[in-house]
């Protein structure tokens, strides 16, 4: 059994479960070898009809000749750390710089289990993806100081995330950014989200999967929300949500596991249904 | 043609029996049909060869607003990590590997080590990854391995009764034209039935693009058979799109290679 306390959160009283390095982490997700959770066959098509309806009525308002509209966590439950921070006036604040380093950083532990030099290693992991071009440059372009600050705020991070993150065995199936899209209205509205780390093989009929979230700062509230919300964009895809979630706390080096259950998803629904009859609001 | 959501359905979905065409209609469909795609190439606005891909087809569908160009191809981690992760399926339904990491790990470092060893004729892209700093390789590895992974959990493999050609891209040279040469792309071919993976949005041209990789199959065909039937499958989603091969499908992957051609943006050959 993991050595971590156990703690009770939220106002549904389920088990969070805090762990202490990468061994807890992995006896938290493996929870035992035994059967894993089933869940109400019909939950996933309940939940959809729930947001279809929602997402019908932002379409009614904006038209049916409006583009697709692409949501993603950031329209449900605002801006990360860098929430204050005026876009136009700066385009790579400085939170988001390193959450992007943090989470490239974060692919390359989980694929080769080590990190050179953070700095180079994050830039090196950016530079293959064209969208992360102008990224790519501004780090660049950074002065001696504030590349030696992101620098040694990107070691701790690193270090932390080595510490926690398991060496998964190849029949984990460990992959990581899946990327989720779950088109609603006749695709006219789209639910858009990425698992950081997924790992499980998928098993017709069961919740077989555990998804591990990273976030590099900002309220853990928040990055907790996020990761129930792609929660339920995979429940939408496969008709199952993961089984067991767990967050890591880049910045801070903390973990914690918890279960997914049916009061999660339905909570992010009402939520999204909530959010969804704003924006429609809006366009009336 | 239908469509559905059922993620768990993509197995059965490759092996549902195909419906039977009646075989004068095919006849009569495909009379024709070469002598054609000859007639508009030659008429293209670029001149030229032409090589058309799946990338010009859903181009020519969906054009960019305001009459964007076409970026320059360039390999990244998002070009390669189909052909990547098609090598690590293909390992994994061989019993070569036990995992898509491994497959991808297996992939990257046959390519990379030909680069080393200069052991036969190089690949572009194994050129790019070779010459990659360690980091930026292992972020093309995850990126492929995501991937791979995706396709190795949707599919039954051992469902099938002969194994299914992983990652086999087909292409159609006109012989009534030097000027025309077209590519149907599909990641997994089992007998009749074609298994192409979808990116981007959902649009309402995948079942026409989905079509030309019909029409090819039905040109190359030497022997008569029918392509059966053409499955698209976004992992984003895990929505399915049926195409059921019939004449008017040849029709309309015919109006779509016209429109690619038309779209005058083709490369040409290298």
């Amino acid at each position: 059994m993991p050595r971590g306390d156990v703690t009770a959160l939220g106002h549904t009283a389920r088990m969070v479960l805090v762990a202490n390095g990468r061994d807890d982490v992995l006896a938290l997700l493996r929870h035992g070898s035994g059967p894993r959770p089933r869940f109400d066959p019909g939950l996933a098509g309940g939940l959809r009809a729930w947001l279809e309806d929602a997402a019908c009525a932002v379409v009614t308002a904006r038209g049916e000749d409006a583009p697709a509209l692409f949501l993603g966590p950031r329209r449900f439950f605002g801006a990360p750390a860098s929430a204050d921070v005026d876009a136009d006036a700066e385009p790579f604040p400085p939170p988001l710089v390193t959450a992007c380093l943090v989470h490239a950083l974060f692919r390359q532990i989980v694929t080769t289990g080590a990190v050179g030099d953070p700095l180079r290693d994050g830039v090196d992991a950016l530079s293959v993806e064209p969208s992360r071009a102008e990224l790519v440059r501004h780090i660049g372009s950074l002065p001696e100081a504030e590349r030696e600050a992101l620098s040694a705020s990107l070691a701790v991070q690193v270090q932390h995330l080595i510490d926690l993150t398991p060496r998964f065995a190849p029949g984990w199936l460990p992959r990581t950014h899946d990327r989720l899209a779950i088109p609603l209205a006749g695709g006219r509205v789209v639910l858009c989200g990425v698992f950081d780390l997924l790992v499980g093989a998928p098993v017709a009929g069961t919740s077989s999967l555990c998804a591990v979230g990273v976030t590099s700062g900002g309220p853990w509230a928040r990055a907790r929300r996020v990761l129930h919300y792609v929660a339920l964009l995979e429940t939408l895809r496969s008709g199952h949500p993961p089984f067991r979630l767990a967050l890591l706390h880049a910045a801070a080096g903390r973990c914690r596991v918890e279960d997914v259950w049916e009061e999660h998803l339905g909570a992010v629904v009402s939520h999204l249904v909530q959010r969804l009859s704003e924006m429609a609001g809006a366009h009336v | 043609m239908s469509e559905d959501v059922a993620p768990g359905g993509l197995t059965d979905t490759l092996l549902a029996p195909v419906a039977v065409v009646d075989a004068a209609a095919w006849h009569d469909a495909m009379a024709g049909i070469p002598e054609a795609l000859a007639g508009v190439a030659g008429r293209h606005p670029g001149g030229g060869p032409c090589r058309l891909t799946d990338f010009h087809i859903r181009r020519a569908l969906n054009p960019p607003d305001g009459g964007a160009g076409v970026a320059p191809f360039a390999w990244s981690a998002r070009t390669s990590r189909r052909a990547l992760g098609l090598a690590a399926v293909r390992l994994l339904v061989a019993g070569q590997v036990r995992s898509p990491a491994q497959g991808v790990r297996a992939a990257v470092a046959q390519g990379t080590s030909w680069v080393r060893h200069q052991g036969r004729p190089l690949s572009g892209m194994d050129r790019w990854l070779g010459e990659l700093p360690p980091a930026a390789r292992a972020a093309v590895g995850a990126d492929a391995v995501t991937w791979a992974t995706r396709l190795w959990g949707a599919v039954d493999w051992t469902s099938f009764e002969r194994a299914p050609l992983i990652g086999r891209d087909h292409w159609w040279d006109s012989p009534h034209s030097s000027l025309l040469a077209l590519r149907g792309r599909a990641d997994v071919r089992a007998g009749a039935v074609h298994l192409v993976t979808l990116s981007g949005s959902r649009r309402a041209s995948v079942r026409t693009e989905l079509s030309v990789v019909a029409l090819v199959e039905a040109l190359r065909s030497r022997d008569g058979i029918m392509p059966g039937r053409v499955v698209g499958w976004w992992p984003d989603s895990g929505h399915l799109v049926r195409v059921e091969v019939e004449p008017a499908v040849l029709k309309k992957g015919v109006e779509a290679v016209e429109a690619a051609l038309r779209w005058g943006h083709v490369r040409a050959a290298a």
